[in-house]
């Protein structure tokens, strides 16, 4: 059997389960961000606070994934449980970290007008200072997403949902009938998820940047962009300018 | 103007934890109703902090502040900062709104409906000089530096706030666009009677801008509060007067106007006359020059009999240049007019270019030497005098 005559064989299942795949990520991703940003909007004005939160995100990130899976087992059991929660706390770093990375490298200037002209701090995080962190913020989601979906596949191991269960057939049984398209089908499933969400995520930046015109093919996102982007396009001047 | 107290801060102090001196200390100062106030003073003297202790940006720690009469220590800081124009050298606009919504924010806040801001946003736009139609969608990285500050203003002004704070809101701005802002925001004040707090480190702006100043020391400490003119006339001490720099009496020159002093006439000579004629007008009367003007009475050159001796043949090309000012000149661009004149005197025209008068060195030299008077706050504003002599008594034809 080729390569393509086993995706056609099992199109529902593997469709099926990269759709698992897909909204494990998007989910632990989404509630990443929601943790993150949170963490980050409590603790970026305190350096101390800021360092401890992004040393323990960080510190998360360093755990072998199998071996946190495997440790989740005891208290969460097998399934969608324990791989939620590990792809959350992997997800986490580089969102909370880029959070607070935009919010404090807003201009001074900018916060202290929204303050002089009588914004309260929820009026001027919510219109002035989240908006123009987003960008940033945007970016750690997109690493998240990125380097989740590949811990995902590990998310079989403790019977999670997603591709994962094709690659670890494959691999067990590796020799037998099949079982190399199965890895493979698992892996470039996983690359092509990745991509695609990566896609659809960066046109979402695109059209949720404020005030910032769309422009397609940005440069690929570091861990620590700046915060404009340096490819912002400058607009045509309609003349008038001193 | 009217005398009505608009700022009344009373023994302000502030300190900070950690700090035995106060920042600022015992502050106390009056302000009138629709005066700009120039704080004034080294950097690091507190004049920010008394500045920001008005809108509450800075808690002051003992004292009270009063605007209007009502003690804005006991305000909500968010409801008082809404009510008061604030405007800062960075100019603070939000870089992802557009310059309509950056105008329409405060309004937005007192909860005003979308068509007010709307239409609010365009007459301020149109106020400080900028056509809505090209400007109101713009974002701010899309104006030049000039015209971001004066959206800044545009902003501090929507919701018509009696009482503006203004932080070196031209500081950041090269000196020509600096100059330009500087005199159309006086023109602005002219229609708009504001109270005005305005701080900043540079002297010249202070003269410009202050109705009265006060040069602070440290601490806040009010070495002298006084009008422009006073301070350079008499400065209290030598701290003032080493602050104020060299130079008082030609910074006094620039708050003077050409319309302020008494203007000479001078013979006129129309240029279509024979020359011969002309000898002849020159030699009647009394001055020794005579200034040549085209048929509409615009001056062209300087003669006198040399000149005309020299070129019997060509009135128009006789004599010297003229240097002309217009009548809303300040007295250095008049002196500058002057010195680069061979008579020592500058052509006053009207808007038309006209002639009107002239100006000397002997003329400035008696306002120079006389001193206003204290508590004359306008005495620097020319008041609405009579033109001097009309140029057409002076035609030849009439004499």
């Amino acid at each position: 059997m080729t390569f393509l005559e086993f995706l056609q064989s099992r199109r529902e299942l593997l469709l099926a389960q990269t759709l698992e795949h897909a909204t494990i990520v998007l989910m632990s991703v989404a509630l990443a961000t929601v943790i993150g940003v949170l963490i980050a909007l409590w603790t970026y004005r305190h350096p101390r606070a800021r360092a401890v939160a992004t040393g323990m995100a960080a510190a998360m990130l360093t755990i072998p994934s199998f071996a946190l899976l495997g440790l989740l087992i005891t208290p969460l059991g097998l399934g969608y449980t324990p791989t939620l929660v590990a792809l959350t706390m992997y997800a986490l770093l580089p969102i909370l970290r880029n959070t607070i990375v935009g919010l404090t490298e807003i201009d001074p200037a900018l916060t202290e007008a929204a303050r002089g002209i009588g914004m309260g701090r929820v009026r001027s995080l919510a219109t002035v200072e989240l908006p123009l962190a987003w960008p940033v913020i945007l970016t750690g989601i997109r690493v998240s997403t990125q380097m989740t979906m590949g811990i995902a596949a590990i998310g079989a191991y403790v019977q999670g949902p997603g591709l994962g269960h094709q690659i670890f057939d494959g691999l067990a049984n590796l020799g037998g009938v099949n079982s190399l398209n199965q890895a493979l089908v698992g892996t470039v499933g996983v690359i092509v998820l990745a991509l695609t969400v990566d896609v659809a995520l960066a046109l979402l930046g695109k059209l949720t940047q404020a005030g910032q015109r769309p422009k397609l093919f940005r440069t690929r996102p570091t861990l620590r962009p700046t915060l404009t982007p340096a490819t912002a396009a400058p607009s045509p001047s309609l003349g008038g300018r001193e | 103007m009217s005398h009505d107290v608009m700022i009344d801060l009373q023994q302000v102090n502030k300190f900070y934890r950690g700090q035995k001196a106060p920042v600022v200390e015992n502050m106390s100062m009056t302000i009138q109703q629709g005066e700009i106030i120039v704080l004034v003073g080294p950097s690091g003297c507190g004049k920010t902090t008394t500045m920001k202790m008005i809108n509450r940006l800075i808690e002051p720690s003992s004292g009270r502040i009063l605007i209007d009469g009502t003690d804005v220590t006991a305000l909500d800081g968010n409801d008082l900062r809404r009510q008061i124009g604030y405007v800062i050298q960075q100019v603070g606009l939000f870089p992802h709104m557009s310059v309509a919504t950056n105008v329409g924010l405060v309004p937005k806040m007192l909860g005003w409906d979308a068509k007010r801001i709307e239409a609010r946003a365009d007459e301020l736009l149109h106020l400080v000089g900028l056509e809505p139609a090209i400007y109101r969608n713009r974002l701010p990285r899309q104006l030049s530096g000039g015209q971001q500050q004066r959206v800044g203003v545009a902003r501090a002004l929507a919701a018509d706030p009696p009482v503006m704070l203004m932080d070196e809101p031209f500081g950041a701005t090269d000196p020509m666009t600096r100059d330009r802002l500087q005199n159309e925001f006086l023109r602005l004040q002219e229609q708009l009677r504001k109270t005005i707090v305005f701080v900043t480190h540079d002297f010249d702006e202070a003269i410009k801008m202050g109705t009265r100043i006060a040069v602070l020391g440290e601490r806040s400490k009010i070495r002298q509060f006084d009008t422009p003119e006073n301070l350079l006339a008499q400065p209290a001490d030598s701290t003032v007067a080493q602050f104020i720099g060299r130079g008082a009496r030609l910074k006094q020159l620039d708050l003077r106007r050409v319309d302020a002093i008494t203007w000479q006439d001078v013979p006129l000579i129309q240029l279509d006359k024979p020359v011969n004629g002309a000898k002849r007008q020159l030699d009647q009367t009394e001055g020794s020059s005579a200034l040549t003007v085209d048929a509409d009475n615009r001056p062209l050159r300087w003669v006198n009999a040399d000149d005309l001796a020299a070129r019997p043949d060509a009135l128009d090309e006789a004599g010297q240049t003229v240097t002309t000012v217009e009548p809303q000149a300040t007295l250095r661009d008049a002196l500058d007019a002057m010195l680069a004149s061979r008579d020592g005197a500058a052509v006053v025209v009207d808007e038309h270019g006209r002639y009107a008068g002239t100006v000397t060195l002997d003329g400035l030299m008696q306002v120079i030497h006389h001193t206003p008077e204290r508590g004359e706050p306008g005495s620097g504003v020319p008041d609405q005098r009579s033109a001097v002599a009309p140029a057409a008594e002076l035609t030849p034809e009439q004499r």
